[in-house]
């Protein structure tokens, strides 16, 4: 029971927050409300008895991600814009199409998963203690067992991507002094002006 | 220790480790060598190792020798067919040529960066996990490797806006596919509580959507196949789609546009064929209205919106959308001959795509502009007069693309037509032929800029190397002889079809 509340508080936090996360305007904001969705997400997690990857998750995304993420922002100084007339103009559309998707899961959801499948067999009532038929393991020691033993292929097929997403950091961002990147020379954006300015 | 230990034809995946591990080694040497001696000229070095690595796997693959029809390992993530033979083969292949073809503009753009090709083989790696991955988990993380790979080869010109703006669209939309595969696959995995093909061929094997009533999951596991589909649709840039495609593929360098234009639709494809096919071929009729809309609108997008286009490049683009929707007619149809009609078509395709490309990228206009390498249409003039065997060439590829009738081109069409009759999807055959009349303006323009443009001074182009021309003559020269002996493939597609509807 109060298990059941606590997941509906948590998801229902979950959804609103990162509803506000791409409608506040401020981008501050917006990074706290993605925090908030992290942290809400991780409760869930908790719910579950993920405790391990629940932890990983606030550990990574919160602790790592969203920090950087603020630093980007506070570094880059976004001014809000308005936005108010593209939000007018896309609603009717977004609706429209939302709405229609929005029913068309709630319809299946609804056909699929009934209150208790069992209810009209003689299956109904009957119930097994789980736990007592399980081997008990830490959760970090369990995903551990699985991830070097069944899934070791795409564990590296995992390191892989890392692997690929260094290197890709470093080529986007090195300057080897070979070629002339995007650098700001003040005296010469200062001294533009509008004409042969390319708009794209 | 005797040698029998060391059987390497028991490791199924060995193509794949070896690349995984000599990617790994051309890391460090390749870091080593550019740090140390402060970056000094290594692209051909490095590409040629590359060459070189990726030769050296497509041994492998061809060593594999398939004693065994089917074989899965790895607790059934990885099954070694001849679907994923046949198909490592033609991207290894592909990719090769690829690799070769780019040299000169990677030169010419200055392009030293060995990440570069680095990222080519990575992105290769990718496509070939991908030929033959059997769940969900290992094809998704297959799907990232490669287009991660992607999205940095289209985002690799820093100093330009073009290609900045382009890897930025990639990422994002990319990433929105991706979660929608994910969104589709977690799905799968709640109703059946498996992600894999075999399995999941297991459970379904004998359920169609409209008569199995007491199965009341049926519908949330169709609305996690749509949304699988949808995803992959995307990574194909089919019509609905396909808006992300012009824009990408007009702004990221032409080299890295020439790779992912041909190398990875083949690939997708087997994914595609992997699910539908393999796993859910009871809930043929239910996706079939859905990928027939689909097939019609990028038909239709692909002619209709090709005759606009100025620039050589998005011309090329629009070609592909519709090209690819032939490919699904062929996918759709569902008959015994389909499957080897849809191998066969796309073989074909990302060959005649790999001549196009390669002749794109190596005529290099001698004007002012050294950094603009997107052509008009206008900028092929009089080439006719210029460079005649390549006209020729182009000349000879077009045809084929446009599906002139002697050509390889019109008899994989004809072929897919047929199929599509056979299944009687006479409707969407019809619409499919009367775009495909009116997509053949383009193509007939480009060769009437080629040959018939009545201008005073033409223009000047720099020669071609010698290695970059024996290739494409070795190109014009098999291209000829497809369409003289059309069999060699369809045997080999032949063989593949069988086995993909025996172990169904």
């Amino acid at each position: 029971m109060i298990i059941n509340i606590l997941f509906y508080l948590f998801s229902v936090i979950l959804l609103l927050s990162s509803l506000m996360v791409i409608l506040v305007q401020n981008s501050i904001y917006s990074i706290l409300f993605l925090v908030l969705s992290f942290i809400s997400s991780a409760g869930l997690l908790f719910l579950l008895k993920c405790e391990f990857l629940a932890l990983m998750f606030i550990v990574i995304y919160v602790g790592a991600i969203a920090v950087l993420f603020l630093f980007v922002v506070m570094m880059l100084d976004l001014k809000t814009v308005n936005v108010k007339k593209d939000v007018l103009k896309y609603f009717p559309f977004g609706v429209i199409i939302g709405g229609v998707f929005l029913i068309e899961i709630l319809m299946v959801v609804g056909e699929t998963f009934k209150a208790n499948p069992y209810s009209d067999s003689f299956l109904y009532n009957s119930h097994f203690n789980w736990y007592e038929r399980m081997d008990t393991f830490t959760e970090i020691h369990s995903i551990g067992q699985v991830v070097y033993t069944e899934y070791v292929l795409q564990f590296l097929i995992a390191g892989n991507v890392l692997l690929l997403a260094t290197i890709a950091a470093v080529v986007l961002t090195i300057n080897t002094g070979v070629e002339s990147d995007k650098k700001q020379v003040i005296f010469r954006q200062l001294s533009r002006n509008y004409k042969n300015v390319l708009i794209i | 220790m005797r040698i029998e230990t060391l059987l390497f034809k028991e490791i199924i995946i060995l193509p794949e480790l070896f690349l995984g591990i000599s990617l790994v080694y051309l890391v460090l040497h390749s870091t080593f060598l550019a740090v140390r001696k402060n970056y000094p000229l290594i692209q051909t070095s490095i590409l040629y190792l590359g060459v070189l690595v990726l030769f050296l796997s497509c041994l492998l693959v061809l060593n594999d020798g398939l004693d065994v029809l089917e074989q899965s390992v790895l607790n059934d993530t990885i099954v070694n067919d001849y679907v994923s033979f046949f198909s490592k083969l033609v991207i290894g292949s592909l990719s090769l040529f690829c690799l070769l073809m780019i040299q000169p503009y990677l030169i010419n753009q200055k392009i030293n960066q060995f990440e570069y090709i680095l990222l080519i083989l990575f992105a290769v790696l990718g496509l070939f996990l991908l030929c033959s991955s059997n769940d969900l988990l290992t094809a998704y993380l297959a799907i990232e490797l490669q287009s991660l790979a992607f999205y940095v080869l289209a985002s690799f010109k820093r100093n330009s806006t073009y290609s900045v703006d382009a890897g930025i669209k990639y990422f994002i939309l990319g990433a929105f596919s991706s979660s929608l595969f994910l969104f589709g696959s977690s799905l799968l995995y709640g109703v059946t509580g498996t992600i894999n093909f075999e399995e999941f061929k297991d459970l379904y094997v004998n359920v169609s959507p409209g008569n199995n009533a007491d199965l009341s999951n049926i519908s949330l596991v169709q609305f996690g196949l749509v949304f699988i589909l949808i995803s992959l649709l995307f990574k194909l840039a089919i019509a609905p789609f396909h808006t992300w495609a012009p824009d990408v593929y007009e702004g990221s360098p032409s080299a890295s546009t020439f790779f992912f234009a041909v190398v990875p639709k083949l690939a997708i494809f087997v994914l595609l064929l992997r699910i539908f096919y393999y796993s859910f071929f009871g809930f043929f009729e239910s996706w079939r209205y859905f990928i027939v809309i689909v097939i019609v609108l990028s038909i239709i997008v692909g002619s209709f919106g090709g005759i606009e286009q100025r620039k050589l490049k998005s011309l090329l683009v629009y070609s592909s959308i519709s090209h690819m929707g032939y490919a699904l007619i062929a996918f759709s149809a569902g008959t015994f001959e389909s499957i080897q009609m849809l191998f066969c078509y796309l073989v074909v395709y990302s060959f005649s795509g790999l001549c196009v490309w390669s002749i794109f990228v190596l005529t290099r206009l001698k004007n002012n502009h050294l950094q603009k390498q997107n052509k008009d249409l206008t900028d092929l003039v009089s080439l006719g007069k210029s460079n005649y065997m390549l006209a020729i060439f182009f000349t000879t590829v077009l045809f084929s693309v446009a599906g002139f009738p002697p050509m390889i081109g019109f008899l994989v069409k004809i072929s897919v037509f047929l199929t599509a009759i056979e299944s009687s999807m006479f409707f969407v055959v019809l619409i499919s032929i009367l775009c495909s009349v009116i997509g053949t303006f383009y193509y007939i323009r480009l060769i009437k800029i080629l040959y018939f443009e009545k201008v005073l001074v033409g223009k000047l182009y720099y020669p071609i190397q010698a290695q970059s021309s024996i290739l494409i003559s070795f190109l014009f020269f098999s291209f000829l002889f497809l369409f003289i002996n059309p069999t060699l493939l369809y045997l080999f597609s032949y063989k593949l079809n069988l086995l993909v509807f025996t172990t169904v």
